[in-house]
């Protein structure tokens, strides 16, 4: 039923069936294998203990890392925007969140409207 | 107390739980308050980056339905993109396995914290395998904010109603990306995009409460290009494991947690309630 929304891939010339072997393979078991051990290593750990407590700091610094890459080295449509209008937006948002108690929500807006002002007046 | 004793004989390896009464079970009312708080500032951000997928799927020719597909059985932002990327450019399968799979370890630290805080020790397993898949960098920063308030016996069922109803909205979004691929300008699609950084940086900010918390992210923001440059594929991994652990280590004895639960319960949070 969903025949109508798939596109040729022209870009590829990958035949239509491939994605279907694909991505339960490369993608979909590559991804979930990580969740399976994951529920089998929380049951055998101390919820209060010192591995989980690495386990968050590592956490926290992976995702931490994964903005430091989209900011510094984008793919996509952030790579066609101006290196500074992304440092610029989290350094906003940053000072907001910081000088204005804390307030995400707003934060994060004004973050991504100062980005916006100023990738509007650098491409200009 | 008394009660405990009468494990001294049974097997060694058997740990009681203090918290969990013995016909533990899951309280599934939670579902439906899990599936609403999806409308959320966390959704609204996650959405714009679904929105920004379905843009890149177009861009590639990559077929719509597939990424639907995707959306909702890999369901790792990360690793999706990744695998379009690999695969368009005709890698063979094994590369494009490992390459996806290289951005999906960082699932495993967020499932055990995610879980670790949710699970009751004494039920049945299969809701954890089943909320495993729907938990994501996203659904981590989520239930740090949100899941306090959630009684014990409803947090599996309040993450797998979450994830559920994220799941249907950013497949709305991902084909909503598809379609409106070119009806924005560049500057303002890319703001969406944008979104994604500046939610996860100011919302870790937002949760860090110790040493360990502001180190961590100290040092993913420092040591994360650095890797990137040695080695681009695996740079996250590298500094989430030297970062996290050199985090560990010099806070030390400094911030001991009582609980991962505890020292955020009564936290204020803005993002509550949002759209």
């Amino acid at each position: 039923m969903t025949t109508d929304l798939v596109q040729p891939a022209a870009g590829s010339g990958m035949p239509e069936q491939l994605y279907w072997l694909a991505i339960p393979l490369a993608g979909v078991a590559a991804t979930y294998v990580w969740r399976f051990l994951g529920v089998l290593f929380v049951a055998r750990l101390d919820p209060h203990g010192a591995v989980l407590r690495w386990v968050r700091a590592v956490a926290t610094a992976l995702v931490a890392a994964l903005v430091a890459r989209m900011v510094l080295f984008p793919s996509g449509l952030l790579a066609e925007t101006a290196l500074a209008a992304r440092l610029a937006g989290l350094a906003a948002g940053g000072l907001f969140w910081w000088l204005a108690g804390q307030r995400l929500a707003a934060a994060v807006g004004v973050a991504v409207l100062a980005f916006l002002l100023f990738q509007i007046a650098l491409s200009a | 107390m008394a009660k405990r004793g009468d494990n001294a004989h049974g097997d060694p390896l058997r740990q009681e739980p203090e918290v969990v009464p013995p016909p533990a079970g899951y309280d599934w009312r939670w579902l439906g308050n899990g599936a609403r708080h999806a409308l959320s500032l966390p959704g609204l951000v996650m959405a714009m980056s679904f929105l920004g997928f379905g843009a890149l799927v177009h861009s590639v020719h990559f077929p719509l339905a597939a990424a639907v597909f995707m959306d909702i059985f890999m369901w790792a932002l990360p690793g999706q993109v990744v695998f379009v990327d690999v695969f368009t450019r005709g890698v063979p399968l094994l590369v494009a396995a490992l390459a996806v799979t290289l951005t999906a370890v960082r699932l495993l630290p967020m499932v055990v914290l995610v879980l670790a805080r949710a699970r009751l020790p004494g039920a049945a397993r299969w809701p954890e395998y089943l909320a495993a898949h729907f938990i994501a960098a996203t659904l981590w920063v989520m239930s740090e904010m949100s899941m306090d308030r959630v009684p014990r016996a409803g947090r599996v069922p309040w993450i797998i109603g979450l994830g559920l109803s994220l799941m249907t909205g950013m497949a709305l979004a991902t084909i909503a990306g598809w379609h409106l691929t070119g009806l924005l300008p560049v500057s303002v699609a890319a703001a969406l995009v944008f979104f994604t950084p500046a939610f996860f940086l100011l919302a870790l900010a937002d949760g860090a409460r110790r040493l360990v918390d502001w180190l961590a992210i100290a040092s993913g923001l420092v040591i994360g290009p650095l890797a990137h440059l040695v080695w681009p594929d695996g740079d996250l991994l590298i500094a989430g494991v030297v970062g996290g652990t050199f985090a560990f280590l010099l806070a030390g004895r400094q911030g001991r947690i009582r609980s991962l639960s505890g020292a955020r319960g009564c936290a204020r949070r803005d993002g509550e309630g949002q759209a």
